[in-house]
């Protein structure tokens, strides 16, 4: 029984590694999109603004599972022609999503950083770029791992729904394992434990870094809920000339 | 060099400025004392655009800050300021912090600006912590670092917003003696302060504000020996 | 492609339908995941060690293995035992067991934030360990607890979309059954998410409500 399974290990490392790239794409592009997001936060138009706002509102009031069914399903009707890889709609759903949260712990961590820095920065002549460059992101960087820790590591087990689209990848070939060799209650320990093998670590890095950060009296953003979204009104950080 | 006419700076329905007019001289030095609310910091803060102008014209070395086609960054450059919080960027070495500007800003070679950054720090007093991280510095060691920050984009004019407020007694008398020698290099100053001992020594002109309005306008004797308006009497007997 | 809704109309009972079904699992899952969430709360900040142990490894488990694992585990892995459980209970259960980890941790980290001195200030009073909970500590406890559990309450409400994957006739799987009807993918999918922000947005906007009135001072 359990010789029969080392020969489907190889079918699980597959699914593992695809789970893998599938989450560098979706942890790299997400991040880079949420820091358009959050930077859309301190815009001095309001339009900007709000379709920042929108989009972060929208994608955080809807399941993941409805993101993926869209980007899978619906998403190619629009590019006429166009037929995207179950690889290729997963990493859009799944950096969508990151991409909403991720856009709020950037605006938190740029609201974590004083007013005084924002001043200083703008009375010697900078421009929002290098405002932001120089003088804001690298304080907001600091305090921003944990929270992106914590976003990173929910992403990864959501991850296991792109399987729902047909993409072979861990969970989904955890399934399959299961159903050929019987042994379903094996196959799902051992996807789980892959689960955590490689979160549990990554969220013990997020506390101890955290807690090393509180200890050197930074403010460190709590992860975005749902419901701080209506928190306030967003606005750019400095009453200049607005 | 600055010509300030029928400013007004209104939040909402809060009026903080209710109409002030007044003209500046290059290598001025002009202290605005007042009440706290009085809005002497708003007044400030708005000839360097850090407050929008509600209404009124600021016209500054040329730069009519008013004008819907202007160069912020350039109004900046040309107007240097010193926080009461001194807000030196805490991830930065105090070289680094006077070099930032004038590199990335104004573009200048890194060489020359870094010449030209512990010069600065040797005025100030303090050319052995180039290479440390403001938080190792006092809070006057830091506020002087602040000065040599803004003095390195070359400024026209100086503001300091309650620049030794927030400092402990001992440290305030070097940052006074920093502003002291600036002052005397003919740098033009618009200081907001509640060193009375400073506005009478080095001074050329004291400015009395209160409720939004400038009260009293004149020279330092004049102001604290002999103050025409009831309300500067008042204010100066509960100040000295 | 053309935008058309007429055909979506004769399916808008069966999405209500579903999305009956979507509230009324996470209704009953956020009840019974709280109580669990409860007690695992309570045995991992017990005096005993092996209580602490198994509530700790219960709360780190089920926060490091996606939901979608363990609703596997429950509805096929469960058969090797021969417990042959429906959709709807595997469903239930795999939320449960989800949603009392994220609980517990939601009651340490807001009973944690209550000040130290309102402890020391209610034993200076002379109030026992029960008085003190009771006037100190559960109030101002339950404050700091209230916007996180409606936070869970609606993450709950979207991560039951998952038991779809298991034939459970929810929102998303009468989704799904539409859009292979009408093949009106771009519409079905839009209703869809429509329908899902709508329930969750009045549900934050409720909770930020709530708190205001509960909470005044």
């Amino acid at each position: 029984m359990v010789g029969d399974f080392v020969q489907f290990l190889p079918a699980l490392a597959k699914g593992a590694g695809t789970t893998a790239i599938l989450c560098i794409i979706a942890a790299v592009a997400g991040s880079l999109l949420g820091l358009v997001i959050g930077l859309m936060r301190s815009s001095s138009w309001a339009v900007v603004r709000w379709i920042s706002a929108i989009f972060t509102n929208f994608l955080r009031g809807i399941p993941l599972l409805i993101i993926l069914l869209f980007t899978y399903f619906a998403l190619p009707l629009l590019i006429p022609g166009a037929i995207f890889s179950q690889m290729v709609s997963g990493a859009i759903g799944l950096t969508l999503f990151v991409s909403a949260y991720i856009g709020e712990v950037v605006r938190g961590s740029i609201e974590s950083v004083p007013k005084g820095q924002f001043e200083a920065a703008e009375a010697l002549g900078m421009n929002f770029a290098q405002k932001f460059r120089y003088v804001i992101m690298p304080q907001a960087m600091r305090v921003i791992v944990p929270p992106w820790v914590g976003i990173i590591l929910a992403m990864i087990k959501d991850s296991s729904l792109v399987s729902v689209i047909g993409l072979v990848e861990l969970t989904q070939a955890g399934k399959i394992v299961g159903t050929s060799t019987m042994e379903p209650l094996v196959a799902f320990v051992l996807v789980g434990a892959v689960y955590f093998v490689i979160c549990y670590p990554l969220g013990h890095f997020g506390r101890w870094y955290e807690k090393r950060l509180k200890a050197s009296g930074f403010n460190v953003p709590h992860q975005a809920t749902a419901t701080d979204i209506l928190d306030e009104e967003p606005g750019p950080r400095v009453g200049g000339n607005q | 060099m600055i010509t300030v006419k029928d400013l007004h700076k209104s939040y909402g329905k809060l009026e903080v400025l209710k109409g002030i007019s007044c003209e500046i001289d290059a290598s001025q030095v002009v202290c605005v004392i007042g009440p706290s609310g009085s809005g002497k910091s708003t007044f400030l803060r708005c000839l360097n655009l850090l407050e929008s102008i509600t209404s009124g014209t600021v016209v500054i070395n040329g730069h009519d800050l008013g004008d819907r086609k202007l160069n912020t960054s350039a109004v900046r450059q040309d107007v240097g300021m010193v926080f009461q919080q001194f807000n030196l960027f805490p991830h930065m070495k105090v070289l680094e912090n006077i070099m930032i500007a004038p590199v990335k800003v104004a573009k200048k070679p890194k060489a020359v600006t870094r010449e030209k950054a512990l010069e600065l720090l040797d005025k100030v007093g303090l050319a052995s912590k180039a290479d440390v991280y403001p938080s190792a510095l006092s809070g006057g060691q830091q506020q002087r670092v602040a000065i040599a920050r803004a003095l390195a984009m070359d400024p026209t004019v100086m503001l300091f917003d309650e620049p030794t407020s927030a400092l402990d007694p001992e440290t305030v008398g070097d940052v006074l003696q920093v502003m002291k020698r600036l002052a005397e290099e003919g740098m033009t100053m618009v200081v907001v302060s509640h060193e009375m001992g400073f506005a009478r020594e080095v001074a050329d002109r004291v400015i009395f504000m209160d409720g939004g309005v400038i009260v009293e306008d004149g020279n330092p004797a004049e102001i604290f020996d002999n103050p025409k308006e009831a309300r500067t009497q008042a204010f100066l007997s509960r100040v000295s | 492609m053309t935008w058309y809704l007429g055909d979506l109309i004769p399916y808008m009972p069966l999405l209500l339908q579903g999305l009956w079904i979507s509230i009324y699992i996470s209704v009953l899952s956020f009840v019974f995941g709280s109580v669990l969430g409860l007690f695992a709360y309570l045995a991992k900040a017990s005096r005993w060690r092996v209580l602490r142990g198994i509530s700790g490894a219960y709360i780190e488990v089920v926060r490091n293995v996606p939901l979608l694992v363990v609703l596997y585990l429950i509805y096929f892995g469960l058969t090797q035992f021969g417990v042959n459980l429906d959709p709807l209970w595997s469903t239930l259960i795999a939320l449960t067991i989800n949603n009392g980890a994220y609980v517990a941790e939601i009651l340490r980290a807001g009973f944690e934030a209550v000040p130290k001195g309102l402890r020391e200030a209610a034993h200076a009073l002379g109030m026992n360990s029960a008085q003190t909970f009771r006037y100190a500590i559960l109030v101002p406890g339950i404050r700091n607890v209230f916007p996180a559990m409606t936070n869970q309450f609606i993450l709950l409400f979207l991560f039951s979309s998952v038991a779809s994957v298991i034939a459970l006739p929810e929102l998303t799987n009468q989704l799904l059954r539409v859009n292979s009807e009408t093949l009106r993918t771009f519409e079905v999918f839009t209703v869809g998410a429509l329908l899902y922000y709508v329930v969750s947005s009045v549900l934050a906007i409720g909770s930020r409500l709530g708190e205001k009135r509960l909470f005044r001072w």
